[in-house]
């Protein structure tokens, strides 16, 4: 009997590594009380670069708000396709374009690529230039557009960045939002994974995130400076899109606070939608170059 | 103005009726101050901009109207000191308000961008190498952003896409402009114009200038055809240019008079020669591990044929005529981010003019030597040039310091750095200086007494 157990057990654990290794382009995953850390991480990543949808449309506002309490704000318009393509490397591609008036027209044309080790490739269309540009990669602790997410935080991260180890499974507090002042997640079963950097030494040390057990979306996470002084921390809200059928999770507010210097960015998704049949054609340079503004 | 003032009316209307997704606008008011920081100090710009860009889509993304007008007043040119230019520096010249007017239309692999417009090629920063569809304003020498200065033209830009990632690019530009220079008398003016315009006054013979543009016929039109595709993860671009060079290049003649009076008459033919521009670009970012992971490299090559190009006598300051050679200009760029969000940019480039001496017998080898044609100074048959820009950000963004340094082989150059600070949203305020320093007969260091403390001020709408 026991030798039965140990090998159906042993047999899970095959099963569950398999399928930690190889998710599907297009499905929907959900995490599972008994997975491993790594198994949902590779849930997060995904749930976080929307692979489970062929498309995104994202409408956004970003609101930069000082220790003084002063507030800058940003509108940006983000589309998505995802290709999972094997035959040229090709993961997903990603156009920004900027729609507030100081900064209107410029626009960001990233391709990211299976293989994780490679670097994204980046075009830049620059409206006092009219012109593309091809930019080198931004280095991933850079603030991604001025905001306190860095680059890796929103672009770059990828499973492969980490290593992972399961805290344990407890009921999430609650985050109340300093932008709009609601308390959110309040009491919702999450994973909480402790997830250090393969790159020492880092910007980070440890990052401390709480999983929704319901989407696999990390909702909260608090990271660390290699003292082991917590720096900063980004909430997450997500809110399920019903498309086809299937149960989308989507980001729509984003909350990040530096704790050293008291800056905070607060994104909010105001239109996002799914599975708009965006063309690849609209991914390339030629795209960047219609650009009017 | 009035012209503009209609336009404006216009776009405020049309805003007013079609006040949903369909029309968008976008505009900004900037005021440019400069002062000028060496021996004499003065103001040389107080300029007051207005820009108003508008687009209404007549069907989805399928067809697109797009407009954009432009209005300008300099205060400084309203002093003694600059008045003199004032007639051609202080405001908005002929048809120039109106920057872009085209129709998009876009289908499948077909776009096409109808109108006046302006089209950049190639990938270097700051330099003109195949940049040379439309012709430039340098009445502020290289200063303002290239968006500002191109001069548009009403072309058709055809482009079809044969497959992803690819683009064949045709351009028929039956307009014609002549690339500007500040006249005499403005803080930027070429030397090469100075001396010219001190010749003029000195002789007591009379000039006769003759603007010679491109006939208006077809074979005289500017056509551009450009190719680019991607050979894995390289980009690259094929080009090809043919019409009339924007810069007029002068011819003069003296004719005696016909009795032996203290007076003749110099005709100055100023032409626009044909030419032609075959050449290409790449750029390359390095995506995969290794000691290039991170770095950007970018690059422009251009033979230029029949390039006219003047000869004379570059210690007396004058040109004897011009030759029609074949020049080549390259360049190699790299940029790379270093210690987290500091974007460091270097750029090669190698002007090589033909190696000949003009085939004009009547001078001396003294007098067929290749001009610089903003000075008049000696050109150098082999020019290095080079260019470094770092910059980086603070505070979220919203302080930007940059620092441009662009220099040659011959010990002149100019550096330029600025700090941007973004004071709330929609409001930028920039500070910067422009350091130009070398010898009166080289590019940059004609402007060495120039040198400029800028500020400019913009609000977007």
């Amino acid at each position: 009997m026991k030798r039965i157990i140990l090998c159906l057990a042993a047999m899970m654990l095959v099963a569950s590594s398999a399928f930690a290794l190889d998710l599907e382009y297009f499905q929907v995953y959900t995490p599972k009380d008994g997975m491993t850390a790594d198994e949902i991480m590779q849930i997060e990543y995904f749930v976080k670069y929307t692979k489970f949808a062929r498309d995104a449309y994202l409408e956004g506002k970003a609101y930069f708000v000082d220790k003084s309490g002063s507030v800058r704000e940003k509108e940006t318009l983000r589309e998505r396709i995802t290709l999972g393509r094997k035959s040229d490397d090709i993961a997903y591609k990603d156009l920004v374009m900027f729609t507030s008036p100081q900064v209107k027209g410029l626009a960001t044309l990233t391709w990211t690529y299976m293989n994780p080790k490679r670097q994204q490739d980046s075009w830049l269309w620059i409206p006092s230039l009219k012109k593309i540009r091809k930019i080198s990669a931004a280095n991933a602790d850079d603030s991604f557009l001025g905001s306190d997410f860095t680059v890796e935080d929103i672009l770059t991260r990828k499973f492969e960045d980490e290593t992972y180890a399961m805290v344990g499974s407890e009921n999430f507090k609650g985050y109340t939002c300093e932008f709009d002042k609601k308390t959110y997640f309040q009491d919702t079963p999450c994973f909480v994974i402790e997830c250090k950097p393969v790159r020492s030494p880092w910007y980070y040390s440890k990052r401390i995130l709480w999983v929704d057990k319901k989407t696999g979306g990390g909702i909260y996470e608090e990271m660390y400076d290699s003292l082991g002084r917590k720096f900063k921390y980004i909430f997450k809200d997500y809110e399920i899109y019903k498309v086809d059928g299937k149960d989308y999770p989507a980001q729509v507010l984003l909350e990040g606070k530096d704790l050293r210097t008291g800056h905070r960015t607060t994104i909010i998704n105001t239109v996002i939608k799914f599975e708009v049949g965006l063309s690849e054609d609209l991914f390339t340079q030629r795209a960047l170059m219609q650009s009017r503004w | 103005m009035k012209k503009f003032c209609l336009v404006l009316l216009l776009c405020l209307t049309t805003s007013l009726a079609f006040a949903d997704d369909r029309f968008q606008f976008n505009g900004y008011i900037k005021n440019e101050i400069g002062l000028r920081t060496k021996e004499q100090s003065y103001l040389q710009k107080n300029k007051n901009i207005f820009e108003l860009a508008a687009q209404y889509k007549l069907m989805e993304d399928e067809l697109v109207l797009f407009g954009k007008a432009k209005y300008f007043y300099d205060f400084a040119y309203t002093k003694d000191k600059l008045d003199k230019a004032g007639h051609y520096m202080q405001h908005i010249q002929r048809t120039e308000w109106l920057r872009d007017l085209y129709l998009d239309y876009n289908k499948g692999p077909w776009f096409l961008r109808l109108g006046k417009q302006q089209v950049a090629w190639g990938q270097s920063d700051g330099i003109a190498i195949l940049d040379r569809v439309n012709p430039f304003d340098l009445r502020e020498y290289w200063q303002p952003d290239f968006v500002d200065l191109r001069i548009p033209l009403w072309m058709a830009n055809i482009n079809y896409a044969p497959k992803l990632n690819s683009n064949l690019q045709l351009l028929f530009i039956p307009d014609f402009e002549e690339s500007q220079a500040a006249p005499p008398g403005s803080p930027f003016t070429f030397r090469s114009y100075t001396l010219f315009d001190n010749f003029m006054k000195s002789s007591a013979a009379s000039f006769d200038i003759n603007m010679r543009p491109p006939a208006k016929q077809f074979e005289h039109a500017t056509w551009g055809l450009q190719w680019s595709d991607r050979i894995g993860d390289m980009d690259y671009t094929l080009n090809f240019l043919y019409g009339p060079y924007y810069t007029a290049r002068n011819t003069t003649r003296f004719i005696p008079p016909p009795i032996v009076l203290p007076a003749g008459k110099f005709i100055v033919d100023r032409a626009f020669k044909l030419w032609r521009v075959y050449g290409g670009s790449f750029n390359r970012s390095f995506t995969n591990p290794g000691p290039m992971q991170g770095i950007t490299l970018r690059g422009d090559f251009a033979w230029y044929n029949d390039e006219p190009t003047y000869f004379g006598d570059p210690n007396a300051g004058s040109s004897k005529g011009i030759v029609r050679w074949n020049n080549i200009f390259w360049l190699l760029g790299v940029d790379k981010y270093v210690i987290t969000k500091w974007l460091v940019s270097f750029q090669y480039a190698q002007y090589i003019m033909e190696h000949k001496l003009a085939t004009n017998n009547t001078f001396p080898a003294y007098q067929q030597v290749p001009l610089n044609s903003y000075t008049y100074g000696a050109q150098d048959r082999l020019e290095n040039i080079f260019s470094l820009k770092i910059s980086t950000n603070f505070m979220n963004d919203r302080l930007k310091p940059e620092v441009l340094w662009s220099f040659t082989d011959d010990n002149q150059g100019k550096v330029s750095p600025k700090l941007t600070y973004e004071i709330q949203d929609n409001l930028l305020f920039t500070l910067g200086w422009h350091y130009f320093y070398g010898n009166e007969t080289d590019s940059n260091g004609q402007f060495r007494r120039q040198n400029q403390v800028f500020t400019q001020l913009k609000y977007s709408f």
